[in-house]
């Protein structure tokens, strides 16, 4: 059968970030065990930072190392998000543009809360498997970013639950029959899903939810997911299958707790076992993870690039991916990781570029959440101010930004 | 298995996880948002009692209570019907 999976990953986390502690601190948020959020730091997004610069931002360097003759090879783009910017034209569009893609290319835009990325690799992996063009190659982007609280004076306070998690983070993942990242286990796979109103998004600037629901059904849905790919992979054993695990990841407490669910209804396995096996095959997914927060459609490839940048992995390695996405949809599915692997993920300098982000301090942050230079959905001419934050801009080369936008169409430009 | 059992047994969870709440009275109009569990925390407690009452049912099932009087009036119907 053709290999297929991620031959290239990148992650981008954005320019800026805040240390998430010291936003509860000023929130005065009452979090006795704050380290059961298991977050240090999240990505927040600049006036002239939007979803299309972050995923331009993510692919660039997958896209640059390619040659001609493998460039010309990607033939669909799909960015996923639930952050899009027009209700009709992709995002998709516009990373083909700035990447400057080939013209023969599928171009279009997978929603489905935070499960979208896994939506867009599986779809890119089963066309390559049809073999209607063999060789071909799929560049899927997840890219969101969180300006909920834009919407009114009040939104701060309704955004309070999800605040100190909503990050901002792309993932370009370049999927196709030479996966040097992770080779997809074909036929290995589970959903599990159902209607539920746990989080949405009903409004361009706003984010609804119920903390305790969405955590049930996540919890539901892990099971759910994981008992299907059972179903239908004979031997599969949660326990004993997998030497990593990735999951979404709203925040590190979540997939905690649903690490320990699954350890409990599967073994019934004591608090003891569940933390040594949580250490040793989920937390390094973590590491990137708790830098930027919740990167919604991206959560689980930022879990895969943290295993594969801290696991140590070095022999091939079975890793098992849970993604989840509000509303509700779900999937366990599993590939192989090795050495290359590895040294391919610490090659795109992931670590560095987010110590190398601007910190912003509380006062700042409160400037950009005022939002009174950012450009909002269905802006139709705007010019973007650069020096909202005079001190985040310096040094930073090489990178796409927003200009402003013309009759709706939005311009960017190289710094 | 009746009411007052089943919030007996939230009420044991509860001071598990929360060990400073062991000589605070736990009832049927208290909150466990209010009494300092976390989202997480609140999970595991429910998650726990759902085990011990052999209960196997979806957890978006036992959404909405609110409060441990109402979660325990769930359970126990939800436990009949089992």
């Amino acid at each position: 059968m053709t290999p297929v999976g991620i031959e290239a990953l990148n992650l981008f986390g954005g320019t800026a970030c805040l240390d998430v502690r010291d936003l509860c601190d000023h929130r005065g948020l009452d979090l006795p065990r704050f380290e059961n959020l298991m977050m240090r730091e999240k990505a927040v997004a600049l006036p002239f930072e939007d979803p299309v610069t972050f995923a331009v931002n993510a692919a660039k360097p997958v896209v640059d190392a390619l040659m001609p003759d493998e460039k010309a090879r990607i033939e669909m783009v799909i960015v996923c998000t639930e952050s899009g910017i027009d209700f009709g034209k992709s995002l998709s569009t516009w990373v083909h543009r700035y990447l400057e893609l080939p013209s023969n290319a599928r171009l279009f835009e997978i929603k489905q809360a935070c499960y979208s990325g896994a939506a867009g690799l599986q779809m890119a992996a089963n066309f390559v498997l049809s073999g209607t063009s063999p060789g071909a190659k799929v560049l899927v982007i997840t890219t969101d970013i969180s300006r909920f609280a834009l919407a009114d004076a009040n939104a701060v306070q309704e955004w309070a639950y999800s605040e100190p998690t909503s990050g901002a983070g792309a993932a370009a993942i370049l999927v196709s029959d030479t996966p040097h990242i992770l080779r997809l286990d074909v036929g290995a796979y589970g959903n599990h899903a159902f209607e539920v109103m746990d989080t949405c998004r009903p409004g361009p600037d706003t984010e609804a939810g119920d903390a305790d629901l969405s955590l049930m059904a996540y919890l539901d849905c892990a099971v759910g997911a994981f008992d299907d790919y059972a179903r239908r992979v004979e031997g599969a054993d949660f326990k004993t299958s997998f030497g990593h695990l990735c999951f979404h990841t709203p925040f590190g407490g979540m997939v905690k707790g649903a690490h320990r669910h699954l350890m409990r209804t599967h073994y019934k396995a004591k608090p003891a076992d569940i933390a040594a096996d949580f250490d040793m095959r989920l937390a390094p997914s973590l590491r990137f993870g708790q830098r930027v927060g919740n990167t919604a459609g991206g959560s689980v490839f930022f879990a895969l690039a943290g295993t594969l940048a801290h696991a140590g992995i070095s022999d091939p390695a079975r890793i098992g991916l849970f993604s989840y996405g509000s509303g509700c949809c779900s999937e366990f599915f599993s590939g192989v990781a090795d050495g290359q692997s590895v040294e391919r993920v610490a090659a795109m300098g992931i670590s560095a570029a987010l110590d190398a982000r601007y910190a912003l301090s509380m006062d700042e942050y409160e400037t950009l959440l005022a939002g009174a230079s950012v450009v909002r959905f269905g802006t139709k001419d705007a010019q973007v101010a650069r020096d909202t934050v005079p001190g985040a801009v310096n040094g930073v080369s090489g990178r796409l930004v927003l200009e402003g936008v013309s009759g709706y169409h939005r311009s960017y430009s190289w710094t | 298995m009746d009411r007052t059992h089943i919030i007996g047994l939230i009420a044991t969870e509860i001071r598990d996880i929360l060990p400073e709440l062991s000589d605070q009275s736990i009832g049927p109009d208290d909150v466990m948002a209010d009494l300092g569990l976390d989202s997480i925390e609140r999970s595991e407690v429910v998650l726990t009692v759902l085990e011990k009452m052999n209960l196997k049912v979806p957890m978006t099932r036992v959404h909405g209570p609110a409060n441990i009087g109402e979660l325990a009036d769930l359970l126990a119907n939800l436990h009949s019907a089992a």
